[in-house]
């Protein structure tokens, strides 16, 4: 599963858990486990954690685009 | 099964014959392991260091049936991989010193993500307890578990519990004491390498047979060198000498792909679990948001409703913001303009056009702007709170990807939307320094929140009613200059390769108005704050430099760097005055409106929104607007493209290129508009 998983993801492209889920026919949260793992093996990294680095002399900077309650991840190098 | 006592309580008093047997509490963090090691132990705990670690170790007693137990707190892992500290320490610790009995505490309300811990910990040689924590929680969020189907499926005992509650905590003690003792029948039923990998395992397993060093099982250690586990890679490396170790480093090195096969079995494990074991009803709520979501985030309709969105944005903006904007105008600063002009009366001429014109002129015309700005974020807060904005940004993807941009670039630049400043820092996930240094140069063409609110104002001052499209139609053009430069970039720098990115979309749900309230509070009063510094000190060394020499905003100094800047001005139909209002934009972006209300007397002389209209032709205030959202960024974002370039040459050829950029926007702007007006 883990390997389609990331099959899926290197044909590249925007995903959202629940259609990864129903691609590889599981649940959004055996998926959302198995991109935590992926994260820790260096396959994904997790972008905006929590925003920091903002900038902080704009007052009007408070809206962080790709945080809020959601995550994101990316695929590094280590794809392939 | 309920108790809320600590056990040693509810016990039997230990005897002098008793044995004592070791038991192991494992599980990832925040599952409740210190709850239930409080449980169990009570006062009888000592807290030290593990050895040559600084990771601390927690150890204590208790007894139940008349044998004392030993009940070592194992770090909080999520694998045990040697990843950290905490995972060596505690396998090392499964491993040499075999516990009687190890409780992994799962939690039962995310099961999926505590059973990974789980499939390492069975493969272990130590009898395993599966107690499923928070049963509670898991079954208000509506999950249901039937824990006998789990004991089944994994062939290990599973104890449900509520720790908080003490609930289970009894049948949990009768289990592991059975347990230990060889009462209950243990077949653990281990996840298995993918089935392609399984020879490979072998052959390893063969290879390293004589080498492998007591108390490690074969197999463990097998599978641990084939998922590329340094430590155990090491240590088999020292045992075996290079020559030995050759043949195994030439089968890990033909498969290194088999740290994924490894997790692959463990992932098809879980799976197996919970299918088995776990219903997780559908909530209206997940019904709903896939129904929107049919809609909000459809490549056509998602595109659709985003533009309608960001209409609906300057529009409530617009409809709610300008008529309150203009009674402050109206009534508040031209009545203070006026108030400080006579009570200065008698005092130097200089104070009461400091006062007037520099103070409640610039920076007073910035606080009329409130009403816009605090409506903006209402709605923009309440977007983001419902769960839209995500929505947005995956759209946005498809979009992008349309234009043929759709490189790792895409989401550094996504960030700019807030601020270009994480905009430009957010270009760390490119690893390509090439790749990374163009996208860091063009991140600052994302319009940012602060020119967003500008050209919200402006545009209401400049064009009235037309204001939402005017403001539509200039985010529109900013985002199509993103996107070409974006395709561009992605054609040179990623040769059209597609970077991929997950989203977990928030479930839509009702606004909290209590959180938008606060943010719209926090907002507005940091804006506010801003104002009063950073404009209002602008504010008055405009004033200052327009009114020295001799009081003549004509032949003052900054009419001259106006009037030395007007030969560029001219071919966007700006003067002098709103050339300097694009200079000063580059301390913040705000200083362009509090500088028009500086030079055109606002307050004094009615509303800056009237003046400002009465004061220039249609052309001239779009090609403005235009230069206005491409203009170079703020002196903070100059400063993070300094920071991470790590160079002023390449800092100072984007400061140029974005202005080369924005003047031929405004010249083309103005010369197209000239055609209409």
């Amino acid at each position: 599963m883990l390997e389609r998983l990331l099959d899926l993801l290197q044909t590249g492209g925007s995903h959202r858990i629940s259609d990864l889920a129903e691609a590889l026919e599981t649940t959004p949260e055996m998926v959302e486990t198995m991109l935590e793992g992926l994260e820790r093996m260096g396959y994904l990294k997790r972008l905006g954690k929590d925003c920091t680095g903002r900038c902080t002399a704009c007052p009007l900077a408070g809206m962080c685009a790709a945080g809020g309650e959601g995550r994101v991840w990316a695929m590094t190098e280590h794809e392939a | 099964m309920s108790s809320c006592h600590p056990v040693q309580a509810t016990v039997a008093e230990p005897t002098a014959e008793q044995d004592t047997l070791l038991v192991a509490l494992a599980g990832q963090p925040n599952v409740g392991k210190s709850t239930l090691f409080n449980l169990l132990t009570g006062l009888s705990q000592h807290v030290g260091n593990w050895p040559g670690k600084t990771v601390e170790r927690k150890e204590g007693t208790f007894t139940f049936r008349g044998t004392t137990y030993r009940l070592v707190d194992l770090p909080g892992t999520y694998s045990l991989t040697a990843n950290s500290a905490e995972e060596v320490i505690a396998r090392e610790f499964i491993i040499r010193e075999r516990p009687d009995v190890v409780i992994a505490l799962v939690d039962a309300a995310t099961l999926e993500r505590s059973l990974y811990l789980v499939a390492e910990l069975i493969s272990l040689p130590a009898p395993l307890v599966v107690a499923l924590n928070m049963m509670d929680v898991a079954e208000q969020e509506g999950v249901r578990i039937e824990p006998e189907v789990l004991q089944a499926a994994m062939g290990v005992p599973v104890v449900p519990m509520v720790a908080t509650r003490g609930e289970g905590v009894q049948a949990l003690l009768e289990t592991v004491d059975r347990l230990a003792r060889g009462e209950i029948p243990y077949n653990p039923k281990p996840p298995r390498i993918r089935a392609d990998h399984r020879e490979v395992l072998e052959k390893i397993e063969a290879l390293i047979a004589d080498f492998v060093p007591a108390p490690y099982p074969r197999e463990w250690v097998a599978l641990k060198l084939l998922e590329g586990d340094r430590e155990i890679t090491q240590m088999m490396k020292e045992r075996m000498g290079p020559k030995r170790w050759e043949p195994v480093h030439e089968v890990l090195r033909a498969h290194d792909d088999a740290l994924v096969a490894v997790a692959s079995g463990r992932y098809e494990w879980i799976g197996r679990m919970v299918r088995a074991a776990v219903t997780r009803p559908r909530t209206g709520q997940i019904g709903l948001t896939e129904r929107l979501d049919r809609w909000a985030t459809h490549p056509l309709w998602g595109l659709i409703i985003l533009a309608g969105m960001l209409g609906l944005v300057f529009w409530l903006t617009y409809a709610i913001g300008t008529p309150l904007q203009d009674l402050l105008d109206t009534y508040v600063v031209a009545v203070l303009a006026d108030a400080a002009r006579t009570a200065l009366a008698g005092g130097p001429p200089w104070l009461a056009g400091l006062i007037a014109d520099g103070v409640i002129g610039g920076a007073g015309s910035m606080l009329t702007f409130l009403p816009i700005l605090v409506i903006f974020f209402a709605v923009m807060g309440a977007l983001e709170d419902i769960g839209y904005l995500a929505r947005a940004a995956y759209v946005m993807d498809g979009f992008m990807h349309m234009m043929g941009l759709h490189g790792k670039s895409f989401l550094p630049l996504f960030l700019g939307f807030g601020c270009n400043v994480p905009a430009v820092l957010g270009t760390r996930v490119i690893e390509s320094r090439r790749a990374r240094l163009l996208t860091l140069l063009l991140a600052p063409l994302v319009p940012c929140t602060a020119r967003m609110a500008v050209i919200a104002f402006l545009a209401s001052a400049f064009f009235g009613p037309a204001a939402t499209l005017v403001s539509w139609g200039l985010v529109l053009l900013s985002l199509a200059v993103l996107a070409l430069s974006g395709a561009i970039l992605n054609r040179v720098l990623f040769h059209g390769q597609r970077a991929a990115f997950i989203m977990e979309l928030p479930l839509y749900h009702l606004p909290n108005w209590r959180t938008i309230g606060l943010t719209v509070w926090q907002r507005s009063l940091a804006f506010v704050r801003k104002a009063g510094t950073l404009i209002l000190a602008v504010s008055v060394v405009v004033w200052a430099l327009s009114t020295f020499p001799g009081g003549d905003i004509e032949k003052s100094l900054l009419a001259q760097v106006g009037r030395w800047l007007e030969p560029v001005g001219r071919w966007m139909g700006l003067d002098w005055r709103l050339m300097v209002a694009l200079l000063t934009s580059f301390i913040a972006k705000e200083n362009s409106i509090a500088t028009l209300g500086v030079l055109f007397g606002a307050g004094a002389n009615g509303g800056l929104a009237d003046i400002l209209v009465s004061a220039f032709s249609p052309a001239t205030a779009l090609a403005f607007l235009v230069v206005q959202m491409l203009f170079i960024p703020c002196v903070a974002t100059v400063g993070a493209i300094r920071q991470e370039t790590g160079s002023w040459r390449w800092t100072l050829f984007d400061v140029g290129f974005l202005l080369v950029i924005s003047l031929l926007g405004g010249a083309l702007t103005y010369h197209l508009a000239s055609l209409f007006w």
